[in-house]
């Protein structure tokens, strides 16, 4: 019996291992993974937030006005080439570059541009900025030029303007119903356009002869395969038969750097924010600010780092801004206090000075005598941060506070979150090309909504009058002096009231194996980021990159 | 002949109100959470959105605030028309056309490995049960329901580990390699036999204890049925006894199960299309959970339901080919 | 009457446990459970804390820890004992349930039949057609990941298998002279479904919390393996989802999965011994017929006919 089973299994695979070729890859075309999919549908639709587009939809076919380098920290023009606030900043002019082709052969102009920012304006659920909440008529004034005014003045909208992807008028104005679009055969200004073969399992996108920056891009076309788990990316990423990949891939240097460490890659880089402890500050006990700083302070956030992050990133700045964030730093900011450091002793003088005594040696009691208790919330299934959560819990029991960690479905978590019905949670922050949108998130008060109310943003509901000050002459000015000083006042308003507590660094995760293309950046040669994950700014990279 | 027509009407009516209830429950289930479900889709973007956005995309998906009955019957109404909304984490493509490209793969899984454990677990079970002194009879059962024993998954996985990992003779997810072109040729066909392999196995090696035991222990109770020994008495050959006699009737109990089997068997091919990434109903199901894409998951939940429901008004069927006794 | 009646309960109840021990598959089953039950409740206060983070990650099997550490450098043998307690008690817990479920939706549907039990049996034969996975996965991802919410889907899912199996034997008991006998005499309902036919159907009612034990266990620690479990607790479903989450088939580090997938196995396989000895014990032409040799003349064993011995009915 054993026999027979074995015979037909021996030749089952050799019948079927004559059968496949496995060697036999596409050497021409670049193999890249973004997205966990077992099976691809056909939408390269860039508009619609809520539309899932196949990367690169999003940069790599259609392109914006200017891109930010997340790396270098700055605007780079791309469909513009200039731009101009007039009128006390209530105008803002594009020049629009010339040159520039539709990959149908049709002439890109400043009519695209204007038309593409007026479609937000039709259909309120493609602006997700919501810009036309500040935005008073945009028009082309000729081909190259592009007026945009504004009903108030708010500087920060430039951001929003310039990062629009921008379509082509000649195919979106004989639509229907733009918000239902999947746009099968795409017509951009982006360097991959072409889609050459799509079926469920595989589907591939060749370049745009008439790409505007000649030359470019180097790689004859892109391929995607479906992964679907983290193992069929590492073993493909191992294997050759995947380049390029935004992963996380845990014992990194391990089970992928060492096996081949003249061609296996990552760079996991730091974006300059970071992951946070949010605390309620409308609950009785957290909205003491000296209570979250002992918190903070009870905090061995090398030890979060180490279990929860697989030591990938580092603690968190006291400000939460790192990495290329960290030109921002205020020139005073190390008189602050540090509350970030761990200091076990500070955390239990603090809570000693808010009056929570020690009951039995194992815990704190309030004045009521009920002991301090709190609920972590994470989202079940992002197992990085629900083990950090469980790390924190074990810190804070050596200060006397209980801290349970409750796992929650994410519709049940964000619910919570929005309605304020939480006391601690595990989660990220508003971020930006400027920390002004992660300043406000944390301390605007007309963010602030009463619990139970649905609140976008500032879950943590925290609000203070000093911010609201600095954070409406942000919006009004562009004088780079002024911005400065105003994010150094508001990262000192953050450093003494604690909003929120950082944890570490978030980072982003990229990967690439240059046994066939090289050219890839790295944290030695960081012309832009290494991960797919950061749209647009992958660009750089896409048009970098070479076949070996 | 009118008795079987009514017979098969009828339990067209049973399925009828068991497909009634699991689409309600389907409808229930969201409605019953905290919550809305409207901002919980909307919740994955991660605050990208604006309130106003919001609403606008509310209607796109079919979200509105009618009252539940309302909101009932167009849920029924939609699913008449095959209308089961959009997908979130596919927008915007129907939930309807995703799964339509799932559900042949699961199907196609399912189905071939559920007829081959039927026709080996049932072809071994004769055997064991007429030949009660062999070896077979005291390794076999046992060992069988010691494999059983495993979580299947984790069996799943640690095949996969040893022929797709370690060995490397067998691909790792996929139904068909990149370099094929679906549609009728060669390459293709035998790529996808190739990647079906070894889920088919896993599914074939679990499932087939069960067969083979129930066939064995059914045939144990029918061969000791008066008319077999009454046939032994008259010295009919004992091979024919076996199957003419006592298989024969053996198998009726094991055919209704293959009805009860089936929903099993998709279950389990769930599970083997998770482990083993096999782009059917499974994992896409899977991902559903994993991305929240609530409508799909709905979507996945009715169309496996009403599968097992058919399937099993077809064996009711085939039964009543098989067993007189149900014409009555 | 009533003194009978016990003696009779006694006797059957008395066969039945020896039956049992002197069955070697049901015996050696039992002690198996029983070992893995004193070892949950009891190790775990003597062991290292399965959540605490202490060498270095991923270690292999050695002396300090003798089944390695996880991709968190948590005790892998800690985690795989302390794991057995939830998983155990979520699965015996939906095994009881799930019986007493059963036993009531099909005891009643097959005592009193009529409409009561068209009813009933529309509702059994609903849920025994829906298909499990699906219908647990969309529960288990709607509602809070806690174990009372795995306990619930589990029995949800699970109760009509039994309540079929039951209804059918109360039928062929509902006709049995000593019902009539029982109703005749004036005995209310309840009390001839509790005190005179439950009794004689306790194998059939072991035997189906035995397998839905295995059932609840085996789809507890697959819904936990997708992740739709409560992750920061520890049990064997919790123990392969994180295992898999670290990527245990590709750092090779076997020890990961391994034991809880053992422990799970020999579990479940007990289970299904006791299982395999109770219809033995209940039904004796099953049992294989090497042990019947030295007692039948050989001429009767080729032909596959059963002997029918004294010990029969």
């Amino acid at each position: 019996m054993k026999k027979i089973i074995s015979i037909f299994f021996i030749l089952a695979v050799y019948f079927f291992a004559s059968c496949e070729n496995k060697t036999n890859r596409d050497l021409e075309g670049l193999i890249v993974y973004q997205e966990n999919q077992i099976s691809w549908t056909r939408n390269f639709e860039p508009l619609n937030p809520v539309s899932i587009c196949r990367w690169p939809t999003r940069g790599g076919i259609y392109e914006p006005l200017y891109i930010y380098n997340p790396i270098s920290t700055e605007w780079v023009p791309w469909l513009a080439t200039n731009y101009e606030w007039k009128n006390d900043n209530r105008k803002l002019l594009f020049s629009i570059r010339t040159g520039v082709k539709w990959s149908d052969g049709r002439e890109f102009s400043a009519y695209d541009v204007a038309y593409t920012l007026n479609l937000w304006k039709q259909f309120p659920a493609l602006d997700t900025r919501n810009a036309w909440d500040y935005l008073q008529n945009v028009v082309a004034i000729s081909d190259t030029l592009v007026e945009v005014d504004f009903k108030r003045v708010y500087v920060p909208g430039f951001e929003a303007i310039a990062g629009a992807y921008i379509v082509p008028k000649h195919i979106w104005s004989k639509l229907d119903d733009p918000l239902k679009f999947d746009n099968p055969d795409p017509v951009g200004t982006g360097p991959y356009t072409e889609v050459l073969r799509f079926n469920s399992q595989v589907w591939e996108l060749g370049k745009n002869h008439n790409y505007w920056q000649k030359g470019k891009p180097h790689v004859e076309k892109l391929i995607f395969p479906t992964f679907s788990t983290n193992e069929q990316t590492t073993l493909a990423l191992l294997s050759g038969n995947l380049d390029w990949a935004g992963a996380f891939i845990p014992a990194i240097q391990r089970i992928f750097v060492d096996k081949n460490p003249e061609h296996h890659h990552y760079w996991f880089r730091n974006t300059g924010y970071s992951t946070f402890l949010h605390t309620n500050t409308k609950d009785p006990i957290l909205q003491d600010t000296n209570v979250r700083k002992a918190i903070s302070y009870a905090i061995n956030r090398e030890q979060v780092v180490k279990v929860g992050m697989y030591n990938y990133t580092s603690p968190a700045h006291v400000t939460s801004l790192a990495g290329p964030m960290a030109k921002w730093h205020s020139p005073k900011i190390n008189e602050k206090e540090n509350w970030t450091a761990f200091n076990l002793e500070k955390a239990n003088e603090l809570l000693d000075d808010a009056g929570y005594k020690w009951k039995n040696k194992n815990e704190r009691i309030d004045s009521n005598g009920s002991p301090l208790k709190f609920n972590i919330i994470v989202v079940s299934g992002w197992s990085d941060w629900v083990r950090s959560a469980q790390v924190i819990s074990q810190n804070l029991k050596k200060v006397g506070i209980q801290a349970t960690v409750r796992t929650y479905d994410f519709g049940a978590w964000i619910a919570r979150m929005q309605q304020g019905n939480f006391q601690m949670a595990v989660g990220w922050a508003d971020k930006g090309a400027t920390p002004y949108n992660f300043f406000k998130s944390m301390m605007f008060s007309e963010y602030v909504k009463p619990l139970g109310e649905t609140a976008d943003i500032n879950w943590h509901r925290f609000g203070i009058k000093e911010a609201d000050f600095l954070i409406k002459e942000f919006e009004q000015t562009s004088d780079e002096n002024k911005i400065k000083n105003i994010i150094y006042k508001l990262q000192h308003l953050f450093i003494e009231h604690a909003p929120g507590i950082p944890l570490f660094a978030e980072l982003s995760w990229a990967e690439c194996n240059s046994k066939y293309f090289t050219n890839f950046p790295s944290a030695e040669n960081p012309y832009g980021p290494l991960s797919v994950n950061e749209q647009p700014s992958f660009i750089f990279t896409l048009l970098n990159i070479k076949k070996r | 002949m009118n008795k079987s027509i009514l017979y098969i009407a009828r339990r067209f009516g049973f399925y009828l109100i068991a497909a009634f209830a699991a689409l309600t429950l389907n409808f229930i289930i969201p409605r019953l959470m905290p919550g809305d479900p409207a901002s919980i889709i909307f919740a994955r973007f991660k605050g990208k959105l604006k309130p106003e956005a919001i609403d606008a995309m509310r209607e796109s998906f079919g979200l509105t605030n009618d009252p539940i009955i309302t909101q009932y019957a167009s849920y029924l109404k939609g699913i008449l028309q095959g209308d089961l909304g959009i997908s979130i984490a596919y927008f915007p493509e129907p939930v309807s056309e995703i799964i339509g490209g799932g559900l042949i793969w699961t199907i196609f899984l399912a189905g071939s490995s559920m007829v081959i454990a039927f026709l080996i677990g049932t072809t071994l079970g004769v055997i064991i049960a007429w030949n009660r002194t062999g070896k077979l009879d005291t390794i076999l059962p046992p060992a069988l329901a010691f494999f059983g024993a495993f979580p299947y998954f984790w069996l799943a996985m640690v095949v996969l580990y040893i022929f797709g990992f370690s060995m490397n003779w067998f691909p790792i997810g996929r139904a068909f390699g990149n370099e094929v072109n679906p549609g009728l040729n060669t390459p293709y066909l035998l790529s996808v036999l190739y990647h079906a392999f070894l889920p088919a196995l896993t599914l074939v090696f679990v499932s087939l204890g069960g067969w083979m035991l129930s066939m064995r222990n059914t045939m144990i109770s029918t061969l000791g049925s008066d008319y077999i020994t009454f046939a032994n008495a008259k010295g009919i050959p004992s091979r024919l006894i076996m199957l003419r006699y006592a298989a024969r009737n053996a198998i009726l109990p094991n055919l209704t199960g293959f009805g009860m089997a089936l929903g099993f068997m998709l279950s389990g091919a769930l599970l083997t299309e998770m482990i083993f990434s096999y782009p059917g109903q499974g994992f896409l199901l899977l991902q559903a959970v994993q991305s929240q894409d609530y409508p799909l998951m709905q979507g996945i939940f009715m169309t496996i339901t009403l599968a097992v429901l058919g399937a099993n008004w077809l064996v009711d069927i085939a039964i009543l080919f098989f067993d007189p006794r149900t014409r009555r | 009457m009533n003194n009978k009646n016990n003696l009779q309960q006694n006797s059957i109840f008395t066969r039945w446990v020896s039956g049992i021990i002197e069955n070697q598959k049901a015996f050696s089953g039992s002690c198996i459970i029983l070992f893995f039950a004193l070892v949950a409740i009891f190790v775990p206060f003597f062991i290292n804390s399965p959540t605490d983070f202490l060498g270095t990650p991923l270690s292999p099997p050695s002396f300090e820890y003798i089944f390695g550490t996880n991709g968190q450098g948590q005790d892998v043998f800690a985690q795989t004992i302390c794991g057995a307690r939830q998983t155990l008690f979520v699965g015996f817990s939906a095994g009881i349930l799930v019986v007493i479920i059963g036993a009531l939706i099909g005891g009643i549907a097959g005592f009193y039949g009529g409409r009561i039990d068209d009813i009933l049996s529309l509702l059994i034969n609903v849920f025994l057609v829906m298909p499990g996975l699906p219908l647990m996965v969309i529960l288990a991802s709607w509602l809070p990941p806690t174990p009372g919410t795995l306990l619930g889907v589990l029995v949800l899912t699970g109760w009509a298998w039994n309540a079929r199996i039951i209804r059918s034997q109360m039928m062929t008991f509902r006709n049995r002279d000593f019902v009539s006998a029982a109703i005749i005499s004036g005995e209310s309902n309840i009390r001839i479904i509790v005190v005179e036919i439950m009794p004689r159907m306790l194998s059939l009612l072991a035997s189906a919390f035995i397998g839905a034990s295995i059932y609840a266990i085996g789809a507890q620690v697959g819904l936990e393996f997708l992740g739709l479990g409560d992750i920061s607790t520890v049990t064997w479903g919790t123990n392969l989802y994180w295992a898999s989450n670290d990527l245990a088939l590709l750092t090779e580090s076997w020890w990961t999965f391994v034991p809880t997938g053992l422990s799970i196995a020999i579990v479940s396989f007990a289970l299904t011994l006791i299982n395999f000895g109770i219809d033995e014990v209940s039904n004796p032409r099953l049992i294989s017929e090497r042990i019947w040799r030295n007692k039948v003349p050989k001429e009767l064993i080729n032909h596959g006919i059963t002997p029918v011995t004294s010990q029969n009915e």
